[in-house]
């Protein structure tokens, strides 16, 4: 007699981490980072690619690099080196996965959020969010169709070790940056947001939320205006005051980011946290355990918001975040098109990619390009809506991934 | 006895392939797998559909092996 069982110990596996991970990322908002913004990996991996070339790619609102990310890679690494799972294989369409990683990224900063953070903002009670959910599982949906048509990349096979370390040795090396920046001296080359800064006159007028005028360095706060040595008011007070932090200078502190870092490193690592899969293993093979990851999730979130005094619900006036519906929709369907295709979401490929996966470290590469190239070319949004061209851009990147999902269709050797 | 090997292939393909192989309901299931993530997938799916599951490691795979219960 066959038992069969539609909800295992794996789904409360998952339910369980979704809702540690979720409420960790709402706490980190309490802590300082920016609002529903406790844990993004596209919004954090952009943010370290500002540190490094921020100057030269409009990034100097989004440049710190974030230890969320650094502890995420040495957590799961520990926990696959300590369970024996850390494997060094890849191989399977390196390049591909580059440039999924890179749309995926550029999708992300149009909707403004990976698709970790799309859950962690209706968890915020955002419902612009609701059109970037909508656009998960259009993505899945149109992703399946690739999938039952036989799309695959390949098996990866067993690689020389030092391939499997490539992530986990980015980890370190930019902890390095990180310390070094933070404790030491900031390189000349490299780009910091200053904390708690705004951009009240962008590149030019930067005061903090404390009083402090950062830019022009001669220029100094009289009764809330910014005010130059000679006399001149730079920006009145009322500018100062509606003038909102720069998502890069909101943060909390280093070591709460990286302990907190760690822990969800270690906890995705071995619940196999995915924040797509769970929709795609539903839809595609019945399969619900994904789904509980997720779910947990937005109830960890909305829960800590909630005690936190954060949750703020309604589609206009959220934090870092757009209220444009179709725009929302297509670019979080280009984006979740990308992972399905990679396999995981960027959350599951940094997992991966700290595992000694070589394919994921390709993606995560091609995710931080792609938010490079994302800024250079103003194609990320800001809170006023989407740029002139990321509607051509979202029109070129679709384009790209059905001649991806086409061609790589076959059978499985 | 039913085998497979899901070596190297990327989510979701280790369980579309288990899945499939469970249409004709074997008595006994071999899968080989070499991610822990495949391994985990595999073994959940296998026990959730009434398998005992065991799991033998070497250095280069997962044998998972599923026996109707």
């Amino acid at each position: 007699m066959t038992k069969r069982r539609v909800i295992g110990p794996t789904a409360w596996i998952l339910g369980g981490a979704g809702l540690f991970i979720g409420a960790v990322a709402a706490w980190l908002v309490s802590q300082g980072n920016p609002g529903n913004m406790g844990l993004c990996i596209a919004c954090f991996l952009r943010d370290i690619m500002g540190f490094f070339v921020g100057g030269s790619t409009n990034q100097a609102a989004v440049a710190y690099i974030r230890p969320e990310i650094i502890g995420i890679i040495l957590g799961a690494m520990g926990a696959a080196l300590v369970t024996r799972e850390f494997r060094p294989r890849g191989g399977s369409q390196p390049i591909v996965r580059f440039v999924l990683g890179f749309i995926f990224m550029a999708g992300a900063l149009i909707f403004l959020g990976c698709t970790v953070r799309a859950w962690l903002r209706l968890g915020g009670g955002d419902l612009s969010a609701l059109w970037g959910v909508a656009g998960i599982v259009a993505g899945v949906i149109v992703g399946i169709v690739f999938l039952k048509r036989g799309f695959n990349m390949g098996r990866a096979k067993n690689l020389a070790k030092p391939l499997g370390w490539l992530l986990p040795a980015v980890g370190v090396a930019m902890l390095a940056f990180l310390l070094l920046s933070t404790y030491g001296a900031k390189p000349d080359w490299a780009t910091v947001t200053p904390a708690n800064g705004k951009a009240v006159v962008p590149g030019e007028v930067v005061v903090t939320t404390d009083g402090t005028v950062i830019k022009p360095t001669d220029a100094a706060l009289v009764d809330g205006a910014v005010v130059a040595a000679d006399g001149t008011v730079l920006a009145d007070a009322e500018k100062v005051a509606a003038t909102k932090p720069m998502p890069g200078g909101k943060r909390a502190p280093l070591w709460i980011s990286l302990v907190a870092g760690l822990a969800i490193g270690v906890v995705a690592q071995r619940s196999r946290f995915c924040s797509i899969g769970g929709i795609r293993d539903a839809i595609l093979v019945r399969r619900f355990d994904l789904l509980f990851g997720v779910v947990g999730l937005l109830i960890g979130a909305t829960v800590v918001n909630m005690i936190f005094g954060q949750y703020n619900l309604g589609f206009t006036g959220q934090p870092v975040a757009h209220n444009d519906a179709l725009g929302s929709f297509a670019a979080m369907t280009v984006a979740t098109f990308a992972a399905i295709l990679l396999g995981g979401c960027p959350f599951r490929q940094v997992i991966m990619g700290s595992e000694g996966d070589a394919d994921s470290f390709m993606a995560v590469a091609g995710m931080l390009v792609g938010a490079g190239a994302t800024h250079f070319f103003k194609l990320a949004s800001s809170a006023a809506g989407l740029a002139d061209i990321a509607w051509p851009a979202l029109g070129v990147m679709a384009v790209v991934l059905v001649a991806v999902a086409v061609l790589g269709s076959r059978t499985t050797a | 006895m039913t085998e497979l090997d899901v070596r190297g292939l990327s989510c979701p393909m280790p369980l579309m392939h288990t899945k499939k192989a469970l249409e004709s309901d074997p008595a006994e299931i071999v899968v080989h797998a070499d991610s822990g993530t495949a391994k985990a997938n595999v073994a959940a799916l296998l026990a959730d559909e009434g398998y005992t599951v065991t799991i033998e490691e070497s250095g280069e795979e997962y044998r998972i092996k599923g026996v109707r219960a």
